[in-house]
C-alpha cells in the first residue's frame, strides 16, 4: 500500500529549499563532530593499547602459579624453570607470534662516581627487539647478543648517571639466597619510552646476564605476543586448558588485567566523548524543532484542510514524525557520506598532532579511525534525535483548531 | 429524512469584553439532493454557520445533525471520520496541498478512507473526467489556474461519493465567467450523484445557480422558511 503520509512527508522535506539546506547541514555538522571526534576516541583506544601491550605487556603474561598473588614480596620464590620446553608447547597454540622470558630485579647502577637505583630487566634480544617497537633507542644501539654483557638504559638515567656510549657501568643486586652480586656491563644503547618514570630507572640486559646476576637459570614471566589483540581471549583460554591437561604450575594473566592505566583512559575518554555527544544532540535537536516549527507554522492552513478533509489527529502527528524521520535519515546518510571523508582527509593529511600527553616525553599524530561502531551509532542516534525533535511541533499541530488554521494566510 | 438538520443554533465569540453574535438561533434543514445557497453581506455569519454544518466548529448553543447522526456527542477522531466519508469541502482559496499532484490531491481523502489501491486509482480518474481535468493529473497545483484548481477540489470533495458537500464562497477568487463554470460543474455534480451542495455567496448572479436561498443578516436567517428558486 502506497503510504500517502509518508509521500507527503517526504515531498516536503524538500518543499522549502534553504530550510532543508540548513537544517541538513546543521545535521552534517553534528555527525562529522561525531564521526571525527569518536573515529579519535578509536584510535587512541587502539594506539594506546597497541603501544603497551607491544612495548611492554605482550598480550599475555605466563608466571609460576602464585606469582600474582605473592610474587611481588618474593618474586625468586615463584619462577618457572624449564623455558625451553616450555616455548615448544606454546609456539604450537595458533596465533601465538612470539614467546619471550624475562627476569627482573632491582639493584644499583653507578659509573664510579654516580650511583643509582635502578630496575633491571633481563630479556631475549633478538625476540624483544621484535617486542619493543615502542621504546626508542636515541643513542647507540638495542641489545643484540645473548649472552654478551652489554646493556640499554633509560634517556633520563642516562643524564643523571653523565654516562656515554661505551662506558662501563657496575650493576650490584642481591641474589635470591640473600648475597650481593655484581656484573659490569657496556653500555650500547639509550633508548627513550616517553615515560619519564620509566626512563629514569630502567636498565635492559640480556637474559642470561641477569640470570648469571641472580646465580638461576630460570625465568620470571614468559610474555606471548599475538597476531592481532583481538585472539586475546581464546587463547587465553586455549592455556589454561593446556595448564590443567598437562598438570602445568602455571598461570596467565590477559593484557587486561595489566593494563588498568588502559581503562581508566578508556572510562575517561567515553566519560568526554558522552558529554560532547549530548551536546551535539542538543544542538541536532534544535535546530531539526525549528525547521519543523516553521514548517508548520507555515503550513498551519493546509493542516487546516488536512483536518477538514478527514485526517485525524493521529494522522498529523504521522505526518510530522515521518517529516523528522526523512529528515534525519536523509541528513545522516549525508552526514555519514561527509564525515568519513573529512576523517579520509584528516588522515590523509598526517592526522592531528597531539602534544605530549602528561609524564610523557613526545607528542603524535593521531589519526581519525572509521569504526562501523561509531557510524552506526551516529546514524542511529541523529534518526532517534531527528523523530523526537520534531514530536514536539508535531503535537502541537494536531491541537491547532481547524477553524482558525483554515482562516490563516 | 433531511440530510443536514440544524435547530435553533446560535454562535458566539468572546471579543475581550464584547461577545460577537455570529449566529442567532438558526434553524434549517436541507433535503438530500438539493442545492442550497446561503447568502449574505460580510459578515453575515456565512462561514461560521457552514462550519458549523460541517462538524469543523461547534455552536454555543443548538444542534446539528448530519444524516441523522447527532454531531454533539462525537469525538474528534469521529468528527474526522464522519467528515472523510460523508462531507465533501470546497474552499474559497482552493486549499490543495501543493506538494501533491492533481491525482495525489484528488486521491488523498480515498486513502484517508482506507480504500485499495485499484479502488482509488478508478475513482480519482473518474472524478478528473468529470471535471475535465484527466490531461492534468499530473500538474501539481501551482502549475493549474485558478478555475482548474477549484475543479480539482470539486473532486476531491466528491471522490468518496458524500452525502453533502459544503462549498464557502467558492468563486469568490475566480472571476465570473470560470466563478460560473465551477457553479455549472457543481450543478452537473448534484444531478449525476445526487449529492446535496450547500454552498455559501454574496454575488447575486451565483445566488442564482441555487434551487432553494436562505438568507442570513447579522447572524440571522432573514426567509426562515427559505426562498424557492423558480428559475431553477
Ligand atoms: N474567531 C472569531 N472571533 C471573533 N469573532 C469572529 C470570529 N469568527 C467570526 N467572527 C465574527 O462573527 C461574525 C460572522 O463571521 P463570518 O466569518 O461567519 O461571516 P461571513 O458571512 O463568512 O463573512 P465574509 O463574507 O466576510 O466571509 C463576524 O462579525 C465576525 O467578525
Ligand atoms: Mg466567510
Amino acid at each position: 500500500m502506497r503510504n500517502s503520509f509518508f509521500i507527503l512527508a517526504l515531498r516536503n522535506v524538500f518543499r522549502n529549499k534553504r530550510r532543508t539546506t540548513i537544517t541538513f547541514l546543521a545535521i552534517i555538522s553534528g555527525m562529522v563532530g561525531l564521526i571525527v571526534f569518536g573515529g579519535f576516541v578509536e584510535y587512541s583506544f587502539w594506539g594506546l593499547r597497541e603501544s603497551t601491550i607491544r612495548s611492554e605487556l605482550g598480550h599475555i603474561q605466563v608466571y609460576k602459579k602464585g606469582y600474582s598473588e605473592k610474587g611481588i614480596t618474593n618474586p625468586s620464590k615463584y619462577l618457572i624453570s624449564d623455558f625451553q620446553k616450555l616455548e615448544e608447547l606454546l609456539y604450537k597454540i595458533p596465533y601465538v607470534e612470539l614467546i619471550t622470558a624475562r627476569l627482573s630485579f632491582s639493584g644499583l647502577i653507578s659509573t664510579g662516581e654516580n650511583t643509582l637505583i635502578c630496575k633491571g630487566n633481563g630479556v631475549i634480544p633478538e625476540k624483544e627487539a621484535r617486542l619493543a617497537s615502542f621504546e626508542e633507542i636515541i643513542e647507540g644501539e638495542g641489545l643484540f647478543e645473548e649472552g654478551k654483557e652489554e646493556g640499554v638504559i633509560g634517556c633520563e638515567m642516562q643524564k643523571s648517571l653523565g654516562a656515554k656510549i661505551g662506558d662501563y657501568l657496575t650493576i650490584l643486586t642481591t641474589t635470591p639466597s640473600g648475597m650481593m652480586n655484581a656484573v659490569d656491563i657496556k653500555l650500547v644503547g639509550i633508548a627513550r619510552s616517553g615515560a619519564k618514570d620509566y626512563d629514569s630507572v630502567f636498565v635492559k640486559l640480556p637474559l642470561s646476564v641477569v640470570q648469571r646476576l641472580s646465580l638461576t637459570t630460570k625465568v620470571e614471566k614468559i610474555v606471548i605476543l599475538l597476531d592481532k589483540t583481538e585472539h586475546t581471549e581464546e587463547v587465553a583460554q586455549r592455556l589454561n586448558l593446556l595448564f590443567k591437561e598437562k598438570g602445568l604450575d602455571l598461570e596467565l594473566k590477559t593484557w587486561h588485567e595489566l593494563a588498568p592505566f588502559y581503562h581508566a583512559v578508556v572510562r575517561l575518554y567515553n566519560g568526554i566523548f558522552r558529554v560532547v555527544k549530548v551536546i551535539i544532540a542538543i544542538i541536532v535537536l534544535f535546530s531539526i524543532a525549528n525547521t519543523m516549527t516553521m514548517s508548520i507554522f507555515e503550513r498551519v492552513k493546509e493542516i487546516g484542510t488536512l483536518r477538514a478533509i478527514g485526517t485525524k489527529r493521529t494522522g498529523i502527528l504521522k505526518l510530522f514524525l515521518w517529516e523528522g524521520f526523512l529528515i534525519g535519515v536523509i541528513g545522516a546518510v549525508l552526514g555519514m557520506i561527509t564525515g568519513v571523508l573529512v576523517a579520509l582527509g584528516i588522515n590523509l593529511c598526517g592526522g592531528i598532532y597531539i602534544p605530549p600527553p602528561p609524564a610523557m616525553t613526545k607528542g603524535y599524530n593521531a589519526l581519525i579511525l572509521v569504526v562501523p561502531g561509531v557510524l552506526w551509532y551516529s546514524f542511529l542516534s541523529t534518526v532517534v534525535v531527528a523523530t523526537i525533535s520534531a514530536f514536539y511541533p508535531a503535537m502541537r499541530a494536531t491541537r491547532l483548531s481547524i477553524v482558525e488554521s483554515l482562516g490563516h494566510n | 429524512m433531511p440530510v443536514v438538520s440544524v435547530k435553533e443554533v446560535s454562535k458566539e465569540y468572546k471579543l475581550g469584553k464584547t461577545i460577537v453574535k455570529a449566529l442567532q438561533k438558526v434553524s434549517l434543514e436541507v433535503e438530500k439532493g438539493d442545492f442550497v445557497s446561503i447568502c449574505g453581506p460580510s459578515g453575515s455569519g456565512k462561514t461560521t454557520l457552514l462550519n458549523i454544518i460541517g462538524c469543523l466548529d461547534k455552536p454555543t448553543e443548538g444542534t446539528v445533525a448530519i444524516i441523522d447522526q447527532a454531531v454533539a456527542g462525537l469525538s474528534d477522531a469521529q468528527l474526522s471520520e464522519l467528515r472523510n466519508r460523508s462531507i465533501g469541502f470546497i474552499f474559497q482559496t482552493f486549499n490543495l496541498i501543493p506538494v501533491l499532484t492533481a491525482y495525489e490531491n484528488v486521491e488523498y481523502p480515498l486513502w484517508i478512507l482506507g480504500k485499495g489501491r485499484k479502488e482509488r486509482h478508478k475513482m480519482v480518474l473518474k472524478m478528473l473526467k468529470e471535471v475535465g481535468l484527466l490531461e492534468h493529473k499530473d500538474h501539481k497545483p501551482d502549475e493549474l489556474s485558478g478555475g482548474q484548481r477549484q475543479r480539482v477540489a470539486v473532486a476531491r470533495a466528491l471522490v468518496t461519493m458524500p452525502e453533502l458537500v459544503l462549498a464557502d464562497e467558492p468563486t469568490a477568487n475566480l472571476d465570473s465567467e470560470t466563478g460560473g463554470a465551477v457553479l455549472e460543474l457543481m450543478r452537473k455534480m448534484n444531478r449525476e450523484f445526487s449529492t446535496t451542495f450547500i454552498f455559501s455567496t454574496h454575488d447575486p448572479k451565483i445566488m442564482n445557480y441555487a434551487r432553494r436561498i436562505y438568507r442570513l443578516r447579522d447572524g440571522r436567517l432573514i426567509n426562515g422558511e427559505s426562498e424557492k428558486n423558480n428559475e431553477k
